[in-house]
């Protein structure tokens, strides 16, 4: 009986944040199987462990914290040990396939930038950008201290701005930007 | 170079990650995997939290067999290293009566308000300890076949007399000895003198007979300022017993021999009883020179009086009088103990603590260059 509830709650919580927690994923892991299967794992584990959220803590942060360890480990532990990437589960394939005309070369070029940081870069700026969580939710989520938070995300904006397909006089997003503002 | 626009980035985020399809039927997976997992996870999660109480428990109980090791073992080693002797007492200065003799056995008596305490390891026979107020508090009797009790005694006395009266005191312990039936077996004085700034020191050893033993520690303990009376008797009718009993059996068998003796005619066979009659007697010989000693050591009892002239500084050794300050003394010498044998294994465990954090900071610093180095790549 309680567990009929239980997974009831459990349905609410995937109605609310699957989308948004797998499309984080995607951009965290940059894979698409691997952000399917992160996402769900950190749906069963939090859900196991739904014990733990603290009355009155919030849930939103709790939920990314779960997801956002769990991409973590399969980033230390899984992925780097294997290949099992297909065509158009990339970032890269999807922005080159999917997108619609207009929108690809800023996708991508963006995307492209996005790869090339460091995990724990990548994740303050799609928590902070994607996800648009406040430095202090960052903070909590992946444990550091908001300071931490502030200097990673200056990092990533330094090294972002330096990256060349984000460069002003070279052809990609700029250029698009300043064409699509004229 | 280029600034970082916010709204870019957002803006190419969320066009990305929008164009991910969610898969139809994930949800549903999710909750499948969800019920499946629900009817088992109970009993798991119960057996985890049991399991992990068992380890709890198991952890918690050996680190109380640990610190119960490290506080029992000092203990019983230093139990086991202290020596005892037969009965040994210690006395501050004023005891009124030390000693006396009954028919039955060894009562020594403590009267007043003196610190008087004592401890009794008898083996064998007969031992009765009186305690101040007079009442016994142990008595263990045995006898020898004679009736009488075969006790060694021995005592040490320090004195401390005025200057003047040093050598007046040596004289007057000879003649207690010698008018007590004993002797001085030896001797040792040291006059001090101002000018070279020293104080007269000295020992003398009386025996007298074991009856007046108790008779001459008081006239001693009145000849000056007692600072410490020591007396220990040690109860050797069993071994007394032992010798006699072995000395007749002995005899019996020579005897048994000499008929033999008598039977035999041939030169081999008288050569053979022979042999073994010069034996016979050998172990006799041995065994009443023991004897003898024995009842040397019985017949007189060993006083050992250390004088001093006042203001010298005498260094004693600290004895746990009573069974609760020895109890105590031992608690401590056990909890120090303890606490060394802590600090000893405390270097090698910190030294490992310490390797063990250094390999792991190495090793947390490669995998961050690594991962950075790696980040950096893809």
């Amino acid at each position: 009986m309680s567990d009929a509830v239980d997974v009831d709650e459990l349905r609410n919580w995937l109605a609310d944040g699957y989308a948004s927690s797998v499309r984080t994923a995607y951009l965290i892991l940059g894979n698409r199987p691997d952000a399917e299967d992160a996402v769900q794992e950190s749906f069963l584990r939090a859900w196991k462990f739904r014990d733990s959220l603290e009355t009155g803590s919030s849930f939103k942060p709790w939920l990314y914290r779960v997801v956002v360890n769990t991409c973590n480990s399969k980033l230390r532990k899984e992925i780097p040990h294997r290949n099992r990437r297909r065509p158009g589960d990339d970032l890269d394939d999807v922005a080159m396939i999917e997108d619609p005309i207009g929108r690809v070369t800023l996708s991508h070029d963006v995307m492209s930038a996005l790869k090339d940081l460091p995990t724990h870069l990548r994740i303050v700026v799609v928590l902070r950008y994607y996800a648009d969580l406040s430095e202090h939710d960052i903070a909590i989520i992946i444990g550091r201290q908001p300071g931490t938070v502030k200097s990673r995300l200056n990092e990533a904006r330094r090294r972002l701005a330096l990256h060349p397909a984000l460069q002003s006089d070279a052809p990609g997003p700029i250029n698009v930007r300043k064409e699509r503002q004229s | 170079m280029s600034t970082f626009d916010e709204e870019m980035m957002k803006r190419a985020l969320r066009e990305t990650a929008d164009d991910f399809a969610i898969s139809e039927g994930a949800v549903e997976r999710i909750l499948d995997e969800a019920r499946d997992t629900a009817s088992d996870e109970s009993p798991r999660i119960r057996a985890f939290i049991q399991r992990n109480g068992r380890v709890r428990s198991t952890m918690l109980a050996a680190a109380a067999c640990v610190v119960l090791l490290a506080v029992a073992v000092p203990l019983f080693n230093s139990e086991g290293k202290s020596p005892r002797t037969a009965l040994q007492f210690a006395a501050l200065p004023k005891v009124a009566k030390v000693g006396t003799h009954g028919e039955s056995g060894v009562v020594i008596a403590g009267t007043g308000n003196l610190g008087l305490s004592g401890q009794v390891t008898a083996t064998g026979t007969s031992l009765s300890l009186t305690s101040p107020d007079g009442k016994t508090v142990q008595n263990a009797k045995t006898s020898s076949p004679d009736g009488s009790l075969r006790v060694e005694e021995i005592g040490r006395i320090q004195l401390t007399v005025g200057g003047t009266h040093f050598q007046s005191t040596l004289t007057q312990l000879t003649d207690f000895a010698t008018t007590d039936g004993g002797f001085v077996a030896s001797t040792q004085s040291h006059i001090g003198t101002k000018a070279t700034h020293s104080y007269s020191t000295g020992s003398i050893v009386l025996q007298v007979p074991e009856r007046d033993f108790t008779m001459l520690v008081d006239q001693v303990r009145h000849a000056g300022v007692a600072t410490s009376v020591v007396t220990s008797a040690t109860d050797v009718t069993g071994q007394y017993v032992d010798l006699q009993a072995r000395i007749n059996a002995l005899q019996v068998s020579r005897t048994q021999y000499l008929k033999i003796m008598t039977r035999t005619n041939s030169i081999g066979g008288i050569l053979s009883v022979q042999n073994q009659l010069n034996s016979i007697q050998s172990q006799i010989e041995q065994l009443r020179a023991q004897l003898n000693l024995l009842n040397s050591e019985t017949t007189y009892a060993t006083l050992t009086v250390s004088l001093s002239e006042v203001g010298h500084q005498i260094v004693t050794p600290a004895h746990p009088a009573t069974g609760v300050d020895k109890a105590w003394h031992d608690s401590l010498h056990g909890f120090a103990a303890g606490v060394e044998w802590l600090i000893r294994i405390a270097g090698p465990l910190l030294f490992a603590l310490l390797l063990l954090a250094a390999l792991l900071v190495l090793g947390r610093w490669t995998w961050r260059a690594t991962e950075r180095r790696r980040g950096g790549v893809s």
